[in-house]
């Protein structure tokens, strides 16, 4: 009880806090003035893009943001424990008190499955540790616990899994672990930071209704981080919008939602494609907020917005394929299960077969290991295909000499996933959009490759004289855009996109596809659109092509697929989306 | 973990097939006469022609090898009939062997490896090495032994005070130790613990493992290990500590050290139970590689401090123009390196389950 107020105290309330990094002489904030309180029983969203400080708010409650390098400068993180004990300032622990709640009391839950857990020890081990810090088991009985915690989060053969290491399992079960791991001690508040965004969407699912339920259960309260605004509906009861280190709004799920009061609000909800809507053009952040974190971005984007006519781009001539895929196979050999069993082989690709028209762009959809980027891989020629045939224009090209496979590669290029290590850091960004036309011979000479490079790096939305910058001090989104200037440097008529912009924030996505469409148009490109986002694909593609296991479930004109899906894996990939 | 195990043996098996060529054409183009070198040079011609023909001269250079590979491998032809033939089943040669099977006049036999004999001293070389080996393993197990719990501990202390005087004061110290030459760290050390400070430590600037006492015969002296242990040590151990400490550094800014801090473990805990085991698998490979060289390479060391070993034999043998005894050590070496790389390949496997046995 509050003496003051004679209120029942929340289960913790965060006041006025502000954590900076670097030295005091140079320290700069990345959080200030958040507050927020978190029920029992309730979820509280924190919700915000990359740099927005959502994170570090969840280190900070956790008291381990010194080893992330920073420093709480104000604040203070009022902490009730369930069962009437006295309300504590978090702050004002000292770091043996805090051990004693983390883990036990307050547990966390982190984004990256894959990295998250320590891959020399098994799962049990590690679930059964906290079960032997906090409760003092002994390593016999924790063991026994953690079959039940494995249950409790539905991962298959618990007792088979304890001895398993981290990675013998899917990016889903890794997740369930996890869970297990932070739910093991039965803690009052459970922070989830970004816990679905690495997984599939139909595994997301899955886990937002696991999480639903273990509160449901328990009655813990949770923080629920994420910069996806579809999975906050589905899930919190309250929402806290960050925007660089600022909180800007907050509120009951609803309200925000259905009322946003703040610029930044209704331009995050805006600028993310939805399955269900058809935009000609995506709005950017700058249509809602004047000041964005990069003043380049925004003159970009307004040339874009202005230029933009407000028409999409329609396929032209439906008969003209330029890529005619048939029966396509792609095998990877697996591991021989002993010296003299034949080799066994995995086919990531099988028995593929479809055409590509002439200025469209095709949707190529599916969760991870469906196949979709071997076949963006092979159609590159970048992976050996194990039958079937690929034409290009007519000529096949498992059959190409290696003079017409350097035409070809001039002719498709591609744009990668991740802007951050698809750049040569010790190239220049100009070096980097050159290389592809020198080694192709283009354009004659070095005068007119420069011009060449001024006129791409202008077209993309990036000041020519930024030619002598190297990557690192470029944005995520300014790096996509180098990256599709370089494609572009050799003047392909087709462009593979293998999630190119997965990685990149919504309000950057949206810029970026827009520049994607824009150029499509402009110069009359064709696509090839890979992505696991159901929305993002609805939203570029013409049609559609749906992947799994190597075969395709479906295919067919983008708004019939999704509206009217056949194949009852294309529903199930649909109804996964948390809108 | 079987198949594992046999592909690197085979691959093992190929490396020391080339040391085998490489040493063996080697020491056969270098200019020297090697029965001038028996004999001394004042022999008569029929002598040398002798020694020539017992040492395999007098036939062109693809049948020397084929009989000094048939020396070499323990599965080898022996003629048990002829006493005039080259691979004459010469006990004084070959020691004892086990019959497999008679072809004729010829035996297939297992043998222990035939090395040939000293130039010089008409000692079997197998012998020689046998008997200098103790002495340089014990010295650089005890080296690496030195370099390794130092190494690593300082390693740890240096990467928990990243940017304190103390990381600072063990990086300097690091630094200066890959700095110094080991002959002249082999000289200072000797010069000041065993002769300055003769009075407060008690050790000898040199000696071996063994020394002969005028009436109690050979016994071990233990306090001559110490000066050159730290003097071999010096240079494995400053490597190691940069290589601990940068690789858990790195290890401690992963996500999974952020998992286990935020279980609630004691920062203890966390390093020793969660990010040592992640980080030693580079200064493991670098341990490795040292102990290899530090077998083969404490020549200087022996050479300094008088101690008996494989790197002194060589030493000795090379100014002799010695071949055989070098070829041997050579040889000797390159088994080792194999042997340790392949048990090195079997740890990384049980410290990091990912490591796949493929």
């Amino acid at each position: 009880m509050d003496q003051r107020t004679g209120m029942v105290n929340p289960l913790l309330e965060v006041r006025q806090l502000a954590v900076a990094f670097g030295k005091s002489a140079e320290q700069y904030e990345v959080i200030r003035n958040v507050s927020f309180r978190v029920e029992a029983g309730r979820t509280l969203s924190i919700v915000g893009e990359s740099g927005s400080g959502k994170s570090v708010t969840s280190l900070a409650i956790l008291g381990l943001i010194r080893q992330a390098g920073g420093r709480v400068t104000q604040g203070e993180i009022i902490y009730s424990p369930s069962g009437g004990l006295l309300a504590q300032d978090l702050l004002k622990s000292d770091e043996q008190h805090l051990r004693t709640i983390r883990g036990s009391r307050i547990a966390m839950i982190f984004q990256e499955p894959m990295s998250s857990l320590n891959p020399v020890h098994t799962c049990g081990q590690q679930v059964a540790e906290a079960l032997m810090l906090h409760k003092g088991l002994g390593r016999k009985a924790a063991m026994a616990e953690v079959v039940d915690v494995f249950r409790k989060v539905r991962l298959p053969d618990p007792e088979k899994l304890i001895s398993r290491y981290p990675h013998e399992l899917s990016g889903g079960q890794k997740q369930r672990v996890m869970i297990a791991l932070a739910i093991s001690c039965k803690p009052d508040l459970l922070i989830a930071d970004e816990p679905t965004t690495a997984l599939d969407v139909t595994v997301q699912a899955s886990i937002l209704e696991l999480l639903r339920e273990l509160q449901a259960e328990t009655g813990m309260g949770m923080i629920f981080i994420t910069h996806d605004l579809g999975v906050v509906k589905h899930i919190a009861d309250d929402v806290l919008v960050m925007y660089r280190g600022n909180p800007v709004e907050q509120g009951k799920v609803d309200d925000v939602f259905n009322n946003p009061q703040h610029p930044y609000t209704r331009g995050l909800l805006a600028c993310r494609p939805s399955i269900n809507l058809e935009k000609p053009k995506l709005p950017v952040m700058s249509d809602f907020l004047d000041d964005v974190a990069n003043p380049v971005e925004v003159m970009n984007s307004e040339k874009v917005l202005r230029s933009e006519t407000q028409t999409r781009p329609q396929i032209t001539q439906v008969d003209d394929a330029v890529f005619s895929v048939r029966e396509l196979s792609v095998a990877y050999a697996g591991r021989k299960s002993s010296l003299f069993s034949p080799k066994p082989f995995f086919k990531a690709v099988d028995g593929i077969s479809f055409d590509v028209y002439r200025g469209e762009t095709l949707g190529l959809v599916g969760e991870s290991g469906c196949g979709k980027t071997t076949l963006g891989r092979c159609m590159l020629g970048l992976v050996q295909a194990a039958s079937g045939s690929i034409r290009f224009e007519g000529s096949d090209l498992l059959k190409m000499e290696s003079k017409q496979i350097r035409d070809f590669r001039k002719r498709v290029q591609l744009v990668f996933q991740d802007p951050y290590s698809s750049l040569n850091p010790r190239l220049t960004v100009g070096q980097a959009i050159l290389e592809p036309m020198e080694v192709h011979g283009l354009h004659g000479n070095d005068a007119n490759r420069k011009k060449k490079l001024n006129w791409l790096l202008e077209r993309v939305g990036l000041r020519p004289e930024w030619q002598h910058r190297y990557p690192h001090q470029f944005s995520g989104g300014q790096r996509q855009r180098i990256c599709i200037a370089r494609a572009l440097a050799v003047d392909p008529a087709f462009l593979i996109c293998d999630e190119s912009v997965s990685a990149l924030d919504v309000s950057v996505q949206a810029q970026v596809l827009n520049l994607l469409n824009e150029l499509k148009s402009d110069l009359g490109l064709t696509y090839v659109f890979i992505s696991h986002d159901m929305s993002v694909v609805r939203y570029m593609s013409d049609r559609i092509m749906v992947m799994n296991k190597g075969r395709i479930e479906e295919i067919g004109e983008a708004r019939q697929v999704c509206d009217e899906p056949v194949s009852s894996y294309t529903k199930a990939l649909i109804d996964a989306i948390p809108d | 973990m079987i198949r594992f195990f046999f592909s690197r043996l085979v691959s093992g098996l190929l490396v020391v097939a080339g040391v085998v060529v490489v040493v063996f054409l080697l020491f056969n183009v270098l200019p020297g006469d090697p029965a001038r070198m028996v004999l001394g040079q004042r022999a008569d011609l029929a002598s040398v022609e002798v020694i020539n023909r017992e040492l395999g001269r007098d036939l062109p250079l693809a049948s020397q090898f084929v009989l000094y590979v048939n020396d070499l491998s323990p599965v080898s032809v022996l003629n048990v009939v002829d006493s005039t033939s080259r691979v004459y089943a010469d006990s004084g040669k070959y020691g004892s062997w086990l019959t497999v099977t008679y072809i004729g006049e010829h035996a297939v036999v297992l043998k222990y490896p035939f090395l040939r004999r000293s130039y010089q001293t008409r000692e079997n070389v197998g012998a020689m090495l046998m008997d200098a080996l103790p002495g340089t393993i014990v010295l650089s197990v005890s080296a690496l032994l030195f370099a390794a719990i130092f190494g690593i501990g300082l390693g740890i202390l240096s990467a928990l005070y990243k940017g304190k005087v103390a990381d600072r004061f063990i990086l300097f110290l690091s630094v200066t130790g890959m700095s110094v030459p080991s002959f002249f760290a082999g000289i200072l050390v000797a010069w000041l613990f065993g002769y300055v400070m003769n009075d407060w430590t008690g050790l000898e600037m040199t000696g071996s493992l063994t020394e002969i006492d005028p009436f109690d015969g050979s016994r071990y002296k233990w306090s001559n290990l110490i000066l050159p242990t730290l003097t071999l040590g010096i240079r494995p151990l400053s490597v190691i500590v940069q290589l601990t400490r940068s690789s858990l550094l790195e290890v401690m800014a992963q996500d999974y050290i952020r998992t286990a801090r935020a279980k609630g473990l004691s920062e203890w805990a966390v390093i020793f139970g969660h990010a040592l085991q992640n980080a030693l698998n580079p200064v493991l490979t670098a341990i490795s590689g040292w102990f290899g060289s530090l077998l083969a390479g404490a020549v200087f060391i022996e050479y300094v401090f008088g101690w008996k070993g494989v790197g002194k034999l060589t030493v000795d043998a090379l100014e002799m123009y010695d071949f055989p005894v070098v070829m041997g050590s050579v040889l000797m070496v390159s088994v080792f390196f194999v042997l340790i790389n392949m048990a090195v390949d079997m740890l990384y496997a049980r410290l990091d389950p990912r490591v796949k046995m493929e």
